[in-house]
């Protein structure tokens, strides 16, 4: 002798439908925190993806960077820059590094025949192409043989060739810098990568709008300094990367008398650095989302409760007519599980679907994972549940002489 | 005849804060199958308490129940919902039926919990719906009926079931006298048919329906011969 669980449910279900302004509000409660957590949980994702794609964009995590350390005031006015005496002796002290290239830069004008533009151009090595992992779309990058020789030679990227030459080939054409004719031998590959930033839709467009000569002939017939404030380099590999920068900076260091006056910095070590500070963000977003899951669980177990209040009588009647204890905690129970699966599956769409829009908005893609809708979906539901099963089990321990006098 | 109850110095107290209320005062009682049988007293008098008791609704504090002879004071409550739900049914003086289920619900709720089929359980409600005479009502609400109709519902849900012994606590209080004759003509009909009805009233005219009187007064019976 049992009612079955499908009548159990079918009765929840019309108990639920007769109840329907409460159970809506109880279901959006539900929506709200489920959302909440899926769209959290594929923000931090998305910022951490897109961070890595923009690292791996930039000379993947095997690259080594070392600039000016802005943060240091340098009280002894120790030198800031690197001589090419410096720069040769460290090549030669770490020879496991793949690349190097020392780079100098300044700001100028460019211009060709009636046209002018005003933008960065940096004195490299060839090894700037390798470490970067960026080539020429058309003629060729900066040569051993034009650095032994300061060629007057210039590569442009793409927003420059637009700006001084339109739809005209500039390979063989001049360009003046600062009274200097340079031949131009390349023009760089055409850089993008979805932007985080309002204004501007490419994160790599400053990229398109520099101009590489060789660094002899940046200092030979240039300036006719060799003050180079940065270097970039290589590893062998990502995992070899921190430890070629510990030993980096330890020559450095040397080399300045133990003053850091140079920021030596490696992609894997933040790339795990910020590994590290998303998944702290990943929790504390997480335990705001469970807050407002919770605060959801006590407004089910209030509903619930005031709904047995509500039909005391009701329970009553229907133990009186043979209901048992269990059938009474079951028909509880569905309404509970309707309404957090109702809630967290429509939450579950809410939420997914408000992805693209939150990234339209804030510009950082959100990428949604399974495991993020299954965290989500048991988070939830499993609130809901609990919330639910104590009302029920207080309903189903009422007694029916009592239950049946209630008014 | 088969004594179907069988009640040797039942005792019950309520318990109010740190005051026992004693409601019934060591009850004795036989009833045989297919007896019509009016329980009376005023109120007050522990004629509620008996039949809730007699109903497994509730459990004695003391004494002995049998019932069909199996001792139900020493049941299980799982068990006592199965008894509730086999062989006894119940009529209350306020209908108590189900404001938003209609008539057929009401009257399937009981075969629901003994687990009969969606199927079965409409052609058995059916006919004891007709039985009451209420076929053109089956669809309506409790609210739309008037009080003589939803007392008809309340027997065909409580005999619907097929049980043994009917229990009706002042099925006439809330009606009219000519609903309240009809509806304790139908109880006359059952009892011919072989089930065991007991009514509590305070009401000497329902009363004189049932072919035994018990007459309780301050928890304990005053006079159990047929009157």
């Amino acid at each position: 002798m049992a009612i079955s669980l499908k009548e159990s449910i079918v009765f929840g279900f019309s108990d639920f439908w007769s109840r329907k302004v409460r159970s809506l509000v109880t279901i959006i409660g539900i929506i709200l925190g489920t959302m909440s957590i899926i769209v959290v949980l594929s923000l931090v994702n998305g910022i951490n993806k897109q961070t890595l794609q923009w690292m791996m964009e930039r000379g993947g995590l095997s690259k080594i960077t070392v600039r000016r350390n802005w943060r240091y005031d340098n009280p002894n006015k120790v030198r800031s820059y690197f001589t090419w005496k410096e720069i040769k002796l460290i090549r030669s002290l770490i020879p496991e590094a793949k690349y190097m290239n020392p780079q100098k830069r300044y700001w100028l004008r460019h211009s060709y025949e009636d046209k002018e533009y005003n933008c960065s151009i940096y004195g490299v090595l060839p090894d700037f192409s390798k470490i970067e992992e960026w080539d020429t779309e058309d003629g060729r990058f900066i040569s051993e043989f034009d650095i032994n020789q300061s060629n007057d030679v210039i590569v442009i990227g793409t927003k420059v060739k637009e700006e001084l030459f339109g739809n005209k080939n500039p390979i063989g054409q001049f360009i003046t810098v600062h009274e200097r004719r340079l031949h131009v031998i390349g023009i760089m590959k055409h850089r993008y990568m979805k932007s985080n930033n309002i204004g501007s839709d490419n994160a790599l467009g400053y990229l398109n709008r520099r101009t590489f000569v060789p660094l002899s002939t940046m200092i030979h017939k240039g300036t006719g300094d060799d003050n180079i404030s940065s270097l970039a380099l290589k590893a062998q590999d990502a995992e070899s990367a921190p430890e070629l920068r510990k030993k980096l900076e330890a020559i450095i260091l040397n080399l300045r008398h133990g003053e850091p006056v140079f920021m030596i910095e490696s992609a894997q070590e933040e790339a795990e650095e910020m590994a590290q500070s998303q998944k702290t963000f990943q929790i504390i977003f997480f335990i705001i989302s469970i807050i407002s899951l919770l605060v959801g669980g006590i407004v089910i177990a209030n509903i619930m409760l005031a709904s047995i209040q509500e039909r005391t009588r009701e329970i009553g009647i229907r133990l009186t007519v043979g209901a048992r204890r269990r059938d009474i905690f079951i028909q509880f129970l569905v309404q509970t599980v309707l309404i957090t699966f109702i809630g967290g599956i429509l939450g579950t769409l809410v939420g997914l679907s408000l992805l693209k829009m939150v990234s339209g908005y804030i510009n950082i893609e959100l990428i949604a994972e399974l495991s993020m809708v299954l965290i989500a979906l048991t988070v939830s539901v499993g609130i809901g549940l609990l919330a639910g099963i104590i009302p029920a089990i207080l309903a189903s321990k009422l007694n029916p002489v009592e239950a049946l006098r209630y008014e | 005849m088969a004594s179907l109850i069988e009640v040797n110095d039942l005792t019950k107290e309520y318990k109010m804060g740190k005051i026992t209320v004693p409601a019934l005062n060591g009850v004795d009682i036989d009833i045989n199958e297919g007896e019509f049988v009016a329980i009376m007293g005023p109120s007050g008098s522990g004629k509620s308490t008996l039949m809730h008791i007699l109903g497994c609704l509730d459990t004695a504090t003391q004494g002995e129940y049998i019932l069909n002879r199996e001792k139900v004071s020493h049941i299980k409550k799982k068990k006592l919902a199965s008894i509730r739900n086999q062989r006894i049914g119940f009529v209350f003086q306020t209908f108590n039926l189900l404001p938003h289920l209609n008539v057929q619900k009401n009257v399937e709720l009981p075969l629901m919990y003994a687990g009969y089929s969606k199927r079965k359980r409409t052609e058995l409600a059916k006919k004891v719906i007709a039985e009451v005479g209420l076929t053109d009502r089956r669809k309506h609400k409790p609210s739309e009926l008037s009080g003589g109709q939803r007392q008809r519902v309340a027997i065909a849900r409580a005999i619907v079931n097929n049980p043994s012994i009917i229990l009706a606590d002042e099925p006439t209080g809330n009606l009219d006298t000519n609903s309240g004759s009809d509806i304790l003509t139908i109880f006359s009909e059952l009892n011919l048919k072989g089930h065991t009805v007991i009514i509590v009233t305070h009401d000497a005219a329902v009363a004189k329906r049932a072919n035994r009187v018990i007459h309780i007064v301050d928890g304990l019976i005053e006079n159990g011969d047929i009157s």
